[in-house]
């Protein structure tokens, strides 16, 4: 074949040109660090990239959202245990009531301002508060579960007897958080039965230690201090309730946190550049690049114009 | 036996036609760099002996040789090597600019990226989970509110960058349409002055490369076929005449444009009829061919370029090759049957907005806001029906975000959170007429994948033909670049031939004095 200059020439700049774009491409991997910037250097990578993407945003989420569950529970938790230190106190008060031998108007008076006292404070364990939310008012979480102003607590759909005015189902109602894709954790617990009755159970006491006159001994705290003991049970049970949903957190904690892993890995090793794979390339590539120009250099200068003569 | 003065008009003979070889030497040394150049070689004949053939002429023991002659300067070029190289380059032309519109669409796209669509929509959803745990707090609405805002702007966005580009794909074929015209015409012309030229004997080397060129640029646009036409009268047998150049189509029959001196224009029919017939106005039907009037008016012609009354013959797009940057431009741009690049991409966001947008209305409709009204439509268009251009948030939503549908329940309850969970699942419900696919899924595979697909067969297709094009140039090069080397050894040679030449006339100059000025002066 004849070979000319203007050959020489082209088919240097065309390989000089192709090595300068398998540079610029693995400049471009190795800064950023990805093996992909846009859909037609890999398809599949890409649109794998954009599910893994949103498989580990996904994921962060729902740790968020983790991060939500323990709070309900743990704040629910530390309520409820207030709510059954009042109960102990009111027992024991109830109990020393009802040691009808000794007591004395006096004693029944001071009995009977703790009593209010710890009443008020039950309301108060009611409208536990974390953040903006009221715990124990199911999904009515913008209002108390009791009403100071008002008066009370809110008409519900299992109160005995039926109760006059609305009925709002949002004081049961559950609130669930998602956790996972379509597992959802329920985190309010639903009390607002529980500290009506217990308000009640106050009222019932408070009448029954108002109500006692210094010749009337006879007055019955057994039954008060069962039903007591009995709500006493109901917040314990709400509490191995509490407990075994923050199991259950825990668990999704722990699995949240492996899938966190796996979604990055698994992202990572999709799009991820191999550094040493990246730079041991562009080292190849660029020591050929120099042997494509020094070549070059050697071959375009000279013709036999320079050696005539 | 000759003429006194035969030596002397041998070697003049022999001065005149190195000399000339010597000037092409210089041509072609100084065209080393021009581009589309063809070497060219003095085809060198000895010149008829002596005596000629006839009744008187005198007996020889032979033909005493005359010297020599130029016959012709010849371009050395092999017309099979160029049909090859105008093949491969509108095979390139085709797909480079194809990559071009694709690689255009990525950047408006820009996936994998922390600013593109699919990172709205991760953000829109991840503020909706956010909502979902807390739907008292205001500030999470608000978050929602915008996110959905930055989901709207991305539609937005990205529709009208496509259309921006989709408006420079359709000037770019109104400008490709105009570089064939000037080049048919361009050709047409060199056709005349090379028909005027060759049957008075010549050879027009340069006019040949001038005209060799213009087709290398045209079949970048269009697929040609050339073919050539003998000039008449006194043309020497390597002439290359007139050329007839016609584009080549689907079926047998192709589209004369150029014949002699007459060349056709072509005109773009688009679905609107544009002012100039050049420049498409909506998508494209295809074009057709006039030649001009001496008024500058438009004659339409068939496709033999014989005049057409009537309505045109319009050669529709899918007629066409698709070879040539032209049709890479068409099919980029759209064409009337709704097909093209752009369109479809553009069809395709427009289905997701709509889609998309008509589930969350429907999802968002179904709840209640933190008032207890039933959700409205979250979003909605800014003109028409919900598309990638016109989809917008609710603007009572984004002065209101408390109307932020977030509960399930029919009265208002401020912790319920359930329907932004299930606003959220919209972006992964499959069940929305897309397909089979969910909102997520049709965006990463049937937008981006399909779109790296083609880009990546575009990319490949244009590296293969830039290759094949590299070796077809190598082989055009090989037969008709000037090697200086080469040239270097010709002048030598052309040199030397020229000064023996000289010399010989000194020789017959030393003779004819001998008999001149030496002889007949015995005694003297």
């Amino acid at each position: 074949m004849r070979v000319t200059q203007s050959m020489l020439s082209n088919n240097m700049l065309r390989n000089l040109s192709s090595s300068y774009n398998k540079l610029g491409k693995l400049q471009e991997q190795i800064d950023t660090g990805k093996k992909v910037t846009r859909p037609s250097d890999d398809p599949v990578v890409v649109m794998k990239s954009l599910g893994y993407g949103m498989q580990v945003e996904k994921v962060d989420q729902y740790q968020k959202n983790l991060g939500q569950v323990n709070n309900w529970l743990d704040s629910s938790e530390d309520a409820l245990d207030g709510a059954g230190s009042i109960l102990q106190r009111a027992k024991e008060l109830a109990t020393n009531a009802a040691n009808t031998g000794s007591m004395t108007k006096d004693d029944r008076d001071k009995i009977k301002i703790e009593l209010n006292q710890l009443q008020e404070q039950m309301r108060d364990l009611a409208n536990t508060k974390v953040g903006d939310k009221y715990l124990f008012s199911g999904t009515m979480t913008d209002k108390p579960l009791y009403d100071k102003d008002n008066g009370g607590y809110p008409n519900l759909a299992t109160d005995v007897p039926a109760p006059t005015g609305p009925i709002i189902d949002g004081y049961t109602s559950n609130v669930e958080i998602e956790v996972f894709d379509s597992v959802s954790l329920r985190v309010n617990t639903n009390a607002a039965e529980m500290f009506k009755d217990i308000d009640k159970l106050f009222d019932g006491l408070n009448a029954k230690v108002d109500a006692t006159g210094e010749a009337d001994d006879n007055i019955n705290f057994g039954e008060a201090i069962s039903n007591i003991d009995k709500q006493l049970d109901v917040v314990l049970t709400k509490r191995a309730d509490i407990g075994a949903r923050s199991n259950r957190a825990e668990l999704m904690h722990n699995r949240l946190e492996m899938q966190e892993g796996a979604a990055k890995k698994q992202r990572s090793l999709n799009e991820d550049v191999d550094m040493e794979k990246a730079i041991t390339e562009m080292i190849t590539s660029e020591s050929i690049h120099r042997a494509a120009l020094s070549v070059g250099a050697r071959i375009i200068q000279p013709s036999l114009v320079d050696f005539l003569r | 036996m000759g003429s006194t003065f035969m030596g002397l008009e041998t070697s003049k003979r022999g001065l005149q036609t190195q000399q000339s070889a010597l000037y092409t030497t210089g041509h072609n040394i100084s065209n080393a760099n021009t581009l589309g150049y063809s070497r060219q070689r003095v085809n060198m004949e000895a010149t008829s002996g002596f005596p000629g053939v006839g009744l008187n002429a005198g007996t020889m023991p032979g033909f005493l040789g005359t010297g020599v002659t130029a016959g012709s300067i010849q371009r050395i070029r092999d017309g099979f090597v160029d049909k090859q190289f105008r093949d491969e380059t509108n095979k390139l032309g085709y797909w480079e600019s194809r990559t071009d519109a694709i690689s255009q669409m990525e950047d408006v796209l820009a996936e994998p990226s922390e600013y593109g669509l699919q990172q709205s929509l991760t953000d829109f959803w991840k503020s909706l989970g956010v909502l979902s745990t807390d739907p008292e707090n205001g500030g999470a609405r608000a978050v929602v509110v915008e996110r959905g805002v930055a989901v709207a702007d991305s539609f937005n966005y990205i529709h009208k960058s496509l259309k921006n580009i989709q408006d420079n794909l359709g000037k770019e074929i109104g400008a490709s349409v105009n570089t064939i015209n000037s080049i048919l015409k361009q050709v047409g012309d060199l056709n005349k002055q090379i028909t005027d030229v060759e049957p008075n004997g010549y050879m027009p080397n340069d006019l040949y490369d001038a005209r060799d060129n213009l087709l290398d640029q045209l079949s970048q646009l269009v697929p040609i076929e050339v073919k050539y036409e003998k000039s008449g009268g006194n043309a020497l047998a390597i002439a290359e005449g007139s050329v007839t150049v016609t584009i080549k189509t689907k079926g047998s029959e192709g589209l004369k444009v150029v014949e002699g001196k007459e060349f056709a224009q072509m005109r773009t029919k688009s679905v609107n009829t544009s002012s100039d017939n050049v420049n498409p106005n909506g998508d494209i039907e295809g074009f057709y061919l006039v030649k001009l009037n001496p008024d500058g008016s438009d004659m339409k012609v068939d496709r033999n370029m014989v005049e057409e009354t009537g309505t045109p013959t319009y050669i529709r797009h899918e007629d066409f090759l698709d070879q040539g940057k032209l049709k890479s431009l068409v099919n980029s741009f759209g064409k009337d049957d709704g097909k093209g690049l752009y369109p479809e991409m553009i069809d395709k966001l427009n289905l997701m907005a709509q889609k998309f947008a008509e589930k969350f209305n429907e999802v968002h409709k179904s709840g209640t806001d933190s008032k207890g009204d039933k959700g409205l439509d979250f979003f909605v268009p800014s003109d028409g029906t919900i598309s990638a251009s016109t989809i917008k948030i609710n603007s009572k939503i984004q002065d209101d975000p408390s109307r932020l549908a977030a509960s399930d329940s029919a009265t208002a309850e401020a912790g319920n959170g359930n329907n932004a969970k299930n606003l959220g699942d919209v972006l992964f419900d499959k069940d929305i007429d897309l397909g089979n696919d969910s909102v997520q899924s049709f965006f990463s595979g049937k937008i981006i994948g399909e779109l790296g697909v083609k880009g990546q067969q575009a990319i490949n297709m244009t590296k293969n033909a830039g290759t094949l094009l590299g070796a077809v140039s190598n082989r055009r090069d090989s037969i008709s670049s000037v090697s200086l080397d080469e040239e270097m050894t010709n002048m030598i040679s052309f040199q030397q031939a020229y000064n023996a030449s000289a010399r010989m006339i000194t020789v017959v100059d030393e003779t004819l004095d001998k008999i001149i000025n030496g002889m007949g002066v015995v005694g003297r």
